[in-house]
């Protein structure tokens, strides 16, 4: 008896693309509409619950939205000088990414990988970067089967890619881009550690760490999130920090996959 | 004996759904609740000690948490068979609870 288990399982793991790949394809619907279904649930009682958190982060969020506010306004003059300096010395404007849309299936028992309704069929490799509508970074393609990927999520352990810091908030003029490079190195449970920064650089609560084309993995400027505590110490030639995370799976229901940048 | 074993595999294959697409939304601590595995540690802990259908249970949830999981396909099955056969084990030689006896 215990043979022929071993035997199954031998043999399923020697087929475990097609394996699964089957299960996938006729759990798909039912799996769309259980995370529908869970998504608006916790919603309903999330806001029950945080009635009291949710009024103070919406003063918080109505403040931060009047200082973004002036900030655009800035942003745009700025924007404007640029597009009449580019069209002055003919330079082609970045082109943007080339996305295909995706919708969550399902999320792994270890938390730190998502199932996508994009495969092999829809020009979908791994190590492609996966996004939200905002920009925000939510991981890579891991596995890809012919109608559905595996995304590891950037809290992954195997997770480490490189990051630039950009300062939070002041006015725009005073140089925003503190141009400090680090490391992002995913500790799994939905965390994140910003390692490999030079003690002397200085960093500050509420920077915004985004993501950086040196290390190839992704594409420059995606959000990563923001940083929360940080760690130094005297022995250490490099500092740390924690860092708050911008994406909430539980929130997020469609996602970007980047097929070309 | 084959009726509970194919209600069995629905079960667990609605449970592991239910685990991933919707409990997935309700953490405590960052963690989701397994309740496959509480169900099969519950199962074990509460089926009289001369039946085994805990254990085949251990290894159909198993199977669908290997499906629906990034890890190979044995990873929960082991886990599960293991700690199934550790509870009946320890409930054989060591445990006496006369209301399970008598379910």
């Amino acid at each position: 008896m215990v043979v022929v288990v071993i035997l199954i399982v031998f043999l399923l793991n020697v087929l475990q693309k097609e394996v699964r790949s089957f299960f996938y394809s006729f759990s798909a619907p039912i799996q769309k509409v259980l995370w529908k279904a869970g998504k608006s649930t916790s919603d309903f009682f999330q806001g029950i619950v945080r009635v009291k958190i949710l009024k103070q982060e919406l003063d918080e969020l109505k403040l931060q939205n009047q200082e973004l506010l002036s900030q655009i306004i800035v942003l745009k003059s700025f924007e404007k000088e640029n597009k009449t300096l580019r069209q002055a010395l003919r330079i082609e404007l970045q082109k943007d990414f080339k996305l295909a849309l995706s919708q969550i299936i399902s999320k792994d028992i270890s938390q730190d990988f998502i199932l996508i309704d994009k495969g092999a069929k829809d020009d979908i490799v791994e190590g492609m970067s996966v996004i939200t509508e905002q920009r925000v970074l939510i991981g890579r393609i891991s596995e890809v089967y012919e109608d559905f990927s595996k995304v590891m999520l950037i809290f992954h352990k195997e997770s480490s890619f490189d990051v630039k810091i950009s300062a939070y908030g002041g006015p725009v003029e005073d140089g925003q881009e503190k141009d400090i490079s680090g490391v992002v190195k995913g500790q799994g449970s939905s965390k994140v550690l910003l390692d490999f920064v030079p003690r002397e650089e200085n960093l500050s609560q509420g920077d915004i760490v985004v993501t950086s084309a040196l290390g190839g993995i992704f594409p420059k400027g995606l959000l990563v999130g923001r940083i929360k505590e940080i760690k130094k110490n005297d022995v250490d030639p490099f500092q740390q920090a924690e860092i708050e995370l911008f994406f909430d799976i539980s929130q997020s229901e469609i996602l970007f996959i980047i097929l070309d940048f | 004996m084959i009726k509970k074993i194919l209600l069995s595999i629905i079960l667990f294959y609605f449970l592991v759904l239910i685990q991933t697409s919707f409990l997935v939304h309700f953490t405590i601590f960052d963690a989701v609740p397994n309740i496959v595995l509480i169900l099969v540690l519950g199962w074990n802990l509460l089926e009289k000690r001369k039946n085994y259908l805990g254990v085949t249970n251990a290894l159909i949830g198993g199977f669908f948490l290997d499906v629906f999981s990034s890890h190979f396909i044995g990873f929960y099955i082991l886990i599960l068979i293991g700690l199934a056969i550790f509870i009946k084990l320890i409930f054989k030689r060591y445990v006496r609870i006369p209301f399970i006896d008598k379910i």
